[in-house]
């Protein structure tokens, strides 16, 4: 009893200590590359768009403290992170923190109807076509790997001029109601479709090789029935494993995605920072995308013994 | 002060910017695209427009974006409106006089203007917003400048305003009629410059249109004022806007804009790329509206300060051994004119007699190099000197090289010179190094377009005053006393007679000395629907709301 809370007490400080970790190294990584960039920092912070009279640039060199030495200023920068503080925007002039926060929103929308598209069409397909004719399944691969390789940029232009500006099916762009959120999620979901369903099928196979699969059959299990109630769970750790990285990928593809269809959310956020070399808002976005990256993978390092009762006793 | 080394490189599409002056915020009678012709202006409607940029700020105190502005000019109304032609009219501002030495202004203001939440505008609003935007919180990136040496304002009466300068400031007209000295509610001004950045219903000011909403990263909404009752004598007509909102929307995508365009998901798109220009202008129910931006061409200025190009020799076989016509033809599918003066043809007091002055020549290119002494030619085919290779350095920025096409230009531009003997070298370089390197005299080459409805940008681009280590944007780098002379007189009067002489003078000058290559005249590509009438553009090739309106389908 008491060995065991014990253990759970440091598995769960050591989750905890990893997370820290990460953001630390993350915020870090952020600081430098700030330092590194050559030229003057209030000239990188103001960007290629903006002059700024002396008074101004005295006001943000003031309130970044570029006049201290840099140990300083990284000491400075950690403790206003602590405090939650991801700094002002100068082009913006708003809070990093604020921005973000009204950005998250339409982009967890997104990322969430893909991963659900994804994982429905990923285990449909690979539960049609795994172990059956070869024709079939090759037809399947290939589509599976051009989906997995096609650049979502020009998926999605492709599927405005045929859903939207052909046929006027879905509106051009926006975020407004479900309609506008049909071709982005399919854009955003197609190329995770390719690649969890090629891992899925690869699983499956192997599992339907397992003795338990002909015992199953043999008692009468019908074909589908055990790919679904017995090969499927055994894929269960490793296609969840993948879709939680795979997850952690989904803001980069967002801002694609967001650009083309005309969405608010952090990817044309950081799109529009970057552009801007708005640094602050590109390293509080770099922050939370290595926040979410750790909140996942630690959600799906737990969620093993769930699925996997085998994993509960190592 | 204004442009930092940073923000030469830039580019029109981005931006405004300088010392003074901006472009106007007429919508000048002339330039009204379909206003008359088109039957009775029908009130209602909503127009929705798609634009390639989204401001990155909506203070148009703070902000130095073309776009913010644009959008904005909807919402805020100045003292005074500039036609296309460069004339002043009443707006906010019924008359004014100007002090003999150009150090101060009066305006005599409208008693009947209020703002959209009610609160009414005097002097002392002229006021608050003028010290607001010197005020070091702002951080104005922009307007401060525009306000030039600004000492203050003095409120005479409740319809009266003094604007004070420590020195003649001839360009404070040009500069009161554009967006960026536009003016907030005492409220709006209260609420601090975050939430006027932020944009939205925030924003309030006195004009034809409210700020309702704004979602980043999708789109801004504008909503008739029906109060609206004092529209300048530029408009082509009074009272409220015949729209009921105006929505914009951000599509950076240009395929993206144009589907969007020829499906009627928006009725008006802004930058269709040249290549998309045949095919929009055949589908029926479009047009396209071709207009040449006032201001800086895209230019390639010659660093006379620095071998080789410190002969002028060399520096006028560059200018005559590019094929400019045929190149810029290929590159912008013919929807772009080849420029012949640093400024285009829009720009008041533009030089039309430079127009094919200097066609392209290679065979004088030649002679002019051998007279140079640069007679020798190594393996690859470059002339050499005293066995030096004949080499220029035009570095690039990978964010603004592929502009428009201007790497492929770039490349076009670098195969002539390498027939008449000249090798140009290109790196791409990161935006510290390439401040460091073309700012501080270091590059060969420099190019650059700067936008601006007035002539004064040559003082930006020619007076010593202007060098790079000031601050300024002279990428000759050379201090001329006649370039000073002219461009110092040009700023310091509104005497169109003397502006007239000296203006041209200038742009003779720079082809003289052969320190500028222009290249081509941007110009603003349009395409709206056969449904929308009275849609303006002004000085600066801004779209305009307050006249537009929608034809029943």
């Amino acid at each position: 009893m008491t060995a065991s809370a014990t253990a759970l007490a440091g598995g769960i400080a050591r989750r905890l200590g990893s997370v820290v970790a990460v953001l630390l190294g993350a915020a870090t990584l952020a600081f430098l590359t700030l330092q590194l960039i050559p030229g003057d920092p209030v000239s990188v912070l103001l960007g290629p768009s903006n002059a700024g009279s002396p008074e101004v640039r005295a006001e943000i060199a003031r309130e970044y403290g570029f006049d201290r030495p840099v140990a300083d200023q990284y000491l400075h920068y950690l403790g206003r992170l602590l405090q939650s503080d991801l700094g002002q925007s100068y082009q913006l002039q708003r809070p990093v923190r604020s921005l973000i926060g009204d950005q998250l929103w339409p982009t967890v929308q997104l990322a969430l109807a893909a991963l659900l598209l994804a994982v429905v069409l990923a285990v449909v397909s690979a539960v049609a076509t795994a172990g059956r004719r070869p024709a079939f399944r090759a037809v399947a691969s290939v589509w599976e790997l051009i989906s997995a390789s096609t650049p979502s940029y020009w998926v999605g232009i492709v599927l405005l001029t045929v859903f939207s500006f052909r046929f006027h099916v879905f509106p051009v762009a926006g975020a407004e109601g479900f309609a506008s959120l049909v071709l982005p999620a399919v854009t955003l979901a197609l190329p995770l479709t390719g690649v969890l369903a090629q891992v899925l099928r690869e699983g499956l196979e192997a599992a339907l090789e397992q003795p338990f699969v002909v015992t199953a059959r043999s008692r009468g299990v019908g074909r589908t029935a055990v790919r679904l109630r017995h090969a499927l769970r055994h894929c269960a750790v490793p296609l969840l494993t993948l879709t939680g990285w795979l997850t952690g990928s989904l803001i980069g593809g967002a801002v694609l995605v967001e650009t083309v269809f005309g969405r608010p959310g952090i990817g044309s956020l950081v799109l529009q920072a970057v552009s801007a070399k708005d640094m602050p808002v590109v390293i509080g976005v770099v922050l939370l995308s290595a926040f979410v990256f750790v909140v996942i993978s630690t959600a799906v390092e737990l969620l093993h013994p769930v699925i996997d009762p085998r994993l509960r006793s190592a | 002060m204004r442009p930092t080394l940073s923000r030469l490189g830039r580019t029109l599409a981005v931006g405004v910017s300088g010392l003074l002056l901006l472009s106007a915020c007429s919508s000048g009678g002339d330039t009204t695209a379909e206003a008359a012709g088109s039957g009775k202006p029908v009130t209602g409607g909503t127009l929705t427009t798609a634009v390639d940029t989204e401001p990155v700020s909506w203070d148009i105190h703070a902000s130095t974006q073309d776009v913010t502005a644009e959008i904005a000019r909807g919402v805020f109304d100045s003292l005074v409106s500039q036609d296309s032609d460069g004339k002043f009219h009443p707006w906010l501002a019924t008359k004014w006089e100007v002090s003999d030495d150009f150090k101060s202004y009066t305006f005599h203001l409208r008693d009947d203007v209020t703002f959209t939440d009610g609160s009414k505008f005097d002097a002392s609003v002229v006021k608050a917003n003028f010290d607001h935007i010197v005020a070091k919180e702002t951080k104005s990136l922009y307007a401060a400048n525009l306000l030039g040496p600004y000492t203050g304002t003095e409120v005479v009466d409740p319809q009266t305003v003094k604007v004070n300068f420590s020195k003649a400031f001839a360009p404070f007209l040009q500069a009161a009629s554009t967006t960026y000295l536009g003016f907030y509610s005492p409220q709006a001004l209260k609420a601090g410059a975050g939430k006027l950045a932020a944009g939205g219903p925030a924003d309030v000011g006195s004009g034809p249109f409210v700020f309702s909403a704004y979602t980043k990263g999708q789109s801004a909404t504008l909503t008739r004022n029906p109060d609206y009752a004092w529209a300048p004598e530029t408009a082509t007509h009074t009272g409220a806007a015949y729209l009921d909102k105006v929505v914009v929307r951000f599509l950076p995508t240009a395929s993206v804009r144009a589907g969007a365009l020829t499906s009627g998901q928006v009725q008006v798109a802004k930058a269709i790329p040249p290549q998309n220009v045949t095919a929009l202008k055949s589908t029926p129910g479009f047009q396209l509206i071709s207009r040449a931006n006032p201001g800086g061409n895209y230019n390639l200025w010659l660093n006379g300060s620095l071998a080789p190009l410190d002969d002028v020799r060399v520096r006028k076989a560059i200018q005559r051994g590019i094929d400019v016509e045929q190149d810029v033809k290929t590159v912008t599918f013919g929807q772009y004119p080849r420029a012949w003066s640093p400024i285009s043809p829009t720009t008041p007091d533009y030089d039309k007699s430079l127009e094919g002055s200097w066609p392209y020549d290679p065979k004088l290119s030649g002679q002019l190099l051998d007279e140079a002494g640069w007679t020798g030619k190594d393996a690859q085919g470059y002339r050499t000197k005293a066995g030096k290779r004949l080499t220029v350095e035009w570095p690039q920025l990978s964010i603004q090289a592929t502009r428009e096409g201007r790497d492929v230009l770039g490349q076009a531009v670098q195969a002539d010179l390498k027939k008449i003997g000249v090798e140009v070298k290109r790196p791409n370089l990161d935006i510290g190094t390439y401040n460091t390197k073309v700012y501080g005299g270091k590059a060969n080459i420099i190019d650059l377009s700067w936008p601006r409805f007035d002539p004064d940008v040559l003082w930006l681009f020619f007076n010593s005053g202007s060098a790079p280590a000031k601050g300024g944007i002279n990428a000759t780098f050379l201090t001329d006393p006649s370039f000073d002379t002219w461009t110092d007189q040009g700023r310091s009067t509104l005497d169109e007679k003397t502006r007239a002489d000296v203006y041209p003078k200038v742009q003779q000058r720079g082809i003289d000395l052969a320190v500028v290559v222009p290249l081509y005249t941007q110009v603003s590509l349009v395409g709206q629907s056969d449904r929308v009438k009275g849609l303006t553009f002004n000085a600066s090739n801004w779209l305009t709301y307050y006249d537009a309106w929608l034809a029943k389908k």
